[in-house]
């Protein structure tokens, strides 16, 4: 079960701890998941991943989780399967969906919109602890018939937000977010949901892939999401999502502007000073500097369980564009000081180069002889003459053939298909090049 | 036949009078000429002059053309009907030697008789086993008859079928290489445009009607664009050949209709797009959305070894064309498929110029492979030679430099104009597009005397609606265009 992903081979202990600042269901699903990931942390984050879910009502997890820690680490207490409590818990979810239920059921009878709505909101919360997760969802939508004030709509809202990023329903929680904001006062309750709103959705451009946007988004994120969105982020992915999405997709001007100089989003910065570091080194034109940072940082991350999927692409943005950049400066540079720069020791990069100068990442040649990269001299005026002649060329090509277009439809020449043959055979027309003699034209033209 | 031939010369005077004829007096001396000469049988036309010369002997075919088409009709007819005054090779002499210098203006009256003239030309080289050497005199006549040749006639058919059956295709170029505009249709000229008006666009002289030549098919068009294709590709001219057979399956359709020729010419335009710019390039925008759908489910195979050759490897495309040999056999195509695996290497290598500046011949040979083993080239000295054969036919703009250590630089700019080259060029587009002008007032004028549009517009005015169809300007083509060309121009110098 080990080694889904290329385990990494001594990720700090950091990681596993800041799992811990997360609360709720995400908070076992990331044990879990480092469990599953890290051959390192394993033994220890199913150990408390098995504490975890004994303390919750959701039976399934706790199977998984036992089931994890059984082929890695067979000797531990925690290993056993309490088939005791699973029965019990079981036993115990069944009574308190029935009395739910039944007391939804009875609010229904009597008509009292309220107590509908707060039903409702229990039993999808029961499904939750579950871990029905679908259900879940539909208990929670159930609640919106029975809205009166504007408040419920917000709550409602973040219900479906919470269950859908455990789903990772990303459009879901986007809707719900645009929901909430169209009715937000400006009163200061409303105000305080505003930071867990913005992580909601930057977390869904993130998993999305979409890097500028969801850095945009991290980045606008005021000061005091503390702990309010700990259900599904905490500030400290906050600061290693948004910096590394900022990295891959903005230059170093707005990294400075936007990212090093905005006060709010320092406050997240701070926790995560490596990623600080990271930016700055960029800025700073030191790219070398920057990519060791992330590189030593990159066992960690593969264990998060967003970053997990996203970490390579990222990485590789970063890499390519630090390459771009270290290049602007230059006309030509030898291949022997950017193996130094930015290759493992003993390998290089020529390859690499290769893919981005094809992919039209990095404009330049290599020039094998003489071991150097060269920029690529433009000329404009070559280029502004040969577009010139091109289009006049465009121009009077396409001008000829509507002319003879024209003159075709004017002689009722078009080709026509056989009346009635239409749909059977795509339309074709019944035209065997007239004689026997056109094969033979045909394949003398083609040899 | 001494007495006859003053009347034979009577038209056009000579020496032509100080003050030229006006088109009116020129077209009555002409007809009249021409009924004159029609009057007079063909045995007394086959006379030989009191000198013993015959009338073709007597007569220059620049000078006075009615006369002489009509005394080689004679011939031709006598010579049918087994009559031993005339010898065969020497008629074909004088059929060539006509078709060569026949006066532009007069022959426009005698549409039908040159066509006879061209017939007999064609079928008197195809009995004597040569009908290659048939395809200069028609070409050249064709051009003579018609000099924009913007109109497609049943000739030019004749003319693409013998060039490709007798593989004497640098003959037929200069007549291909004109852009057909027009097509042969009932539509009578006005009476105030006079046959000798040598202004007039070649559609008021070449009607289905006139006799050169009948009211053509759609197939035969399409036929026409594809064997143009075909002989282009023969003389490996893919840019023409490119644009011929996108010609044929861009071709108008109704209803979605497709022709199996459309069909063929998709195929091959493939191809040859795959030769000329290394890529499969999307359909051109006038495409019919029912034609489209039809050459992808068609031509997929076809699709598929394009897509390969952009962005598989080598050994990937020998197979896929292994598997599809019999599709290649017959659609005729087999030819141009070993063309393609040949150019993979080739374009592997003019594609290594957007990555290296600099690179040896080793690195060359080991960074390519051929596809037509699937494997790469057997050593270093095979490859060179590529390369070399590469940089000399100039489909390469890289220099190697001199042994032993062979390295290959590309040029990073590619072909660059001078100064001179450049206004050349510019001209020769400016005047290019002037006349295109011209021409797209033309088809304006006949599409506003078309009898549908006129139609359409009583009803319009019956019906009391305003009239906004803007015709031809209507398009969705700029005609500011040319505004900005020389706008362009301006700033370039």
């Amino acid at each position: 079960m080990t080694g889904t992903q290329n385990p990494p081979s001594s990720p700090t202990q950091s990681r596993s701890k800041k799992t811990l600042l997360v609360t709720g269901r995400t908070r076992l699903e990331r044990l879990l998941h480092i469990g599953i990931c890290s051959t390192f942390l394993g033994v220890d984050a199913l150990k408390l991943a098995v504490k975890e879910a004994k303390c919750n009502k959701d039976t399934k997890r706790y199977i998984q989780a036992q089931g994890h820690l059984q082929t890695i680490g067979p000797n531990e207490p925690e290993a056993r399967r309490d088939q005791g409590w699973i029965e019990a818990t079981d036993k115990k979810n069944q009574a308190e969906t029935n009395r739910l239920q039944t007391e939804l059921n009875g609010y229904k009878h009597n008509l009292i919109k309220e107590s509908i709505r707060m039903g409702n909101e229990d039993l999808g919360k029961q499904y939750q602890a579950m871990g029905d997760l679908p259900k879940a969802s539909e208990a929670f939508s159930r609640m919106r018939q029975d809205i009166s004030v504007s408040k419920h709509i917000i709550d409602v809202s973040l219900h479906l937000i919470e269950v859908a990023a455990e789903q990772k329903a990303w459009i879901t929680v986007t809707s719900n977010v645009q929901k909430i904001r169209g009715i937000l006062s400006s009163s200061d309750e409303d105000k305080s949901i505003l930071p867990y709103l913005q992580a909601a959705e930057a977390l869904a451009s993130f998993d999305n892939g979409d890097y500028r946007n969801a850095a945009i988004l991290f980045l606008g994120i005021d000061t005091g999401l503390g702990s309010t969105a700990a259900t599904i982020i905490s500030p400290n992915d906050v600061a290693i999502y948004g910096g590394l999405c900022a990295l891959a997709s903005m230059d170093r001007n707005e990294l400075q502007k936007k990212v090093l100089e905005n006060s709010s989003f320092r406050t997240y910065l701070e926790l995560e000073p490596q990623i600080r570091r990271a930016i700055a080194f960029f800025v700073n034109s030191r790219y070398t500097a920057c990519l060791s940072v992330l590189e030593a940082y990159q066992a960690d991350y593969l264990l998060d369980i967003y970053l997990q999927k996203h970490i390579e692409e990222i990485y590789h943005m970063v890499r390519s564009k630090s390459i771009v950049q270290y290049f602007i400066p230059f006309s030509c540079v030898t291949l022997d000081s950017l193996n130094k720069a930015f290759a493992a020791p003993g390998k290089n990069i020529d390859k690499e180069l290769a893919m981005m100068i094809q992919n039209h990442e990095l404009n330049a040649r290599i020039n094998t002889i003489d071991k150097l990269l060269e920029a690529v001299p433009s000329n404009p005026r070559t280029e502004l003459q040969r577009g010139a002649l091109q289009i006049t060329d465009d121009y009077a090509r396409e001008a000829r053939r509507r002319i003879m277009h024209m003159n075709a439809s004017m002689g009722d020449l078009e080709v026509k298909g056989k009346r009635g043959a239409g749909h059977n055979n795509m339309g074709l027309s019944e035209d065997l090049f007239g004689e026997s003699v056109g094969r033979e034209l045909r394949s003398r033209g083609g040899g | 036949m001494d007495d006859l031939l003053p009347k034979l010369l009577s038209f056009p005077q000579h020496p032509p009078p100080t003050t030229p004829l006006t088109d009116t007096q020129y077209d009555e001396g002409i007809r009249a000429q021409i009924t004159a000469v029609k009057s007079l049988s063909d045995s007394k036309l086959l006379v030989h002059t009191s000198s013993g010369e015959s009338v073709l002997d007597f007569i220059n075919p620049a000078i006075n053309t009615v006369p002489y088409a009509f005394t080689l009709l004679a011939t031709i007819n006598a010579l049918q009907k087994g009559s031993k005054n005339s010898k065969a090779e020497n008629l074909w002499d004088k059929m060539t030697g006509f078709l060569a210098n026949f006066d532009p203006r007069q022959i426009r009256y005698l549409g039908s008789e040159l066509n006879m003239i061209i017939e007999t030309v064609v079928e008197l080289a195809h009995r004597s086993g040569q009908s290659g050497a048939a395809v200069a005199p028609v070409s050249g006549a064709l051009l003579r008859y018609d000099p924009t040749g913007g109109m497609l006639t049943s000739k030019h058919l004749v003319l693409v079928k013998l060039a490709l059956s007798s593989r004497q295709w640098a003959d037929a170029i200069p007549t291909l290489d004109k852009p057909i505009l027009y097509f042969p249709t009932l539509h009578k000229p006005p009476k105030s445009k006079l046959l000798c008006n040598m202004a007039n666009s070649p559609n008021a002289y070449i009607t289905s009607d006139g006799g050169f030549s009948r009211k053509l098919k759609y197939h035969e068009i399409l036929e026409y664009f594809l064997y143009r294709g075909m002989i282009y590709i023969g003389t490996r001219n893919w840019k023409k050949a490119y644009q011929s057979l996108e010609d044929a399956f861009t071709f108008p359709t109704k209803e979605g209709a497709v022709s199996k020729i459309q069909i063929d010419a998709y195929k091959k335009w493939i191809l040859v797009g795959l030769l000329l710019e290394g890529k499969m390039l999307g359909l051109p925008k006038v495409t019919g959305s029912g034609p489209a759908k039809a050459f992808h489910i068609i031509a997929k195979p076809y699709e598929a070894v394009a897509q390969i050759f952009e962005s598989g490897t080598a050994a990937r495309l020998k197979a896929e064309v292994d598997t599809g040999n019999v599709i290649w056999q017959h659609d005729c195509n087999m030819g141009l498929i070993l063309l393609v695996l040949a150019a993979y290497q080739k374009n592997q290598i003019r594609n290594l110029a957007t990555i290296y500046t600099k690179m040896s011949i080793q690195e060359v040979h080991t960074s390519t492979t051929s596809a037509e083993t699937g494997a790469r080239l057997p050593n270093v000295q095979a490859t060179e030679t590529l390369v070399r054969s590469m940089i000399a036919e100039g489909s390469l703009h890289a220099t190697l430099s001199a042994p032993p250590n062979l390295v290959l630089s590309f040029s990073l700019v590619g072909q660059v104009l001078s100064e001179p080259q450049f206004q050349r060029e510019l001209a020769a587009s400016t005047t290019q597009i002037k006349a295109l002008t011209d021409e797209v007032k033309h088809t304006d004028h006949m599409l506003t005397h078309e009898k549908d549009y006129i139609k359409w517009l009583q009803k319009q005015k019956k019906s009391g609606k305003s009239i906004t169809d803007p015709g031809v300007g209507g398009m969705d083509m700029d005609w500011n265009g040319d505004g900005d060309d020389e706008d362009l121009m301006a700033g370039a110098y």
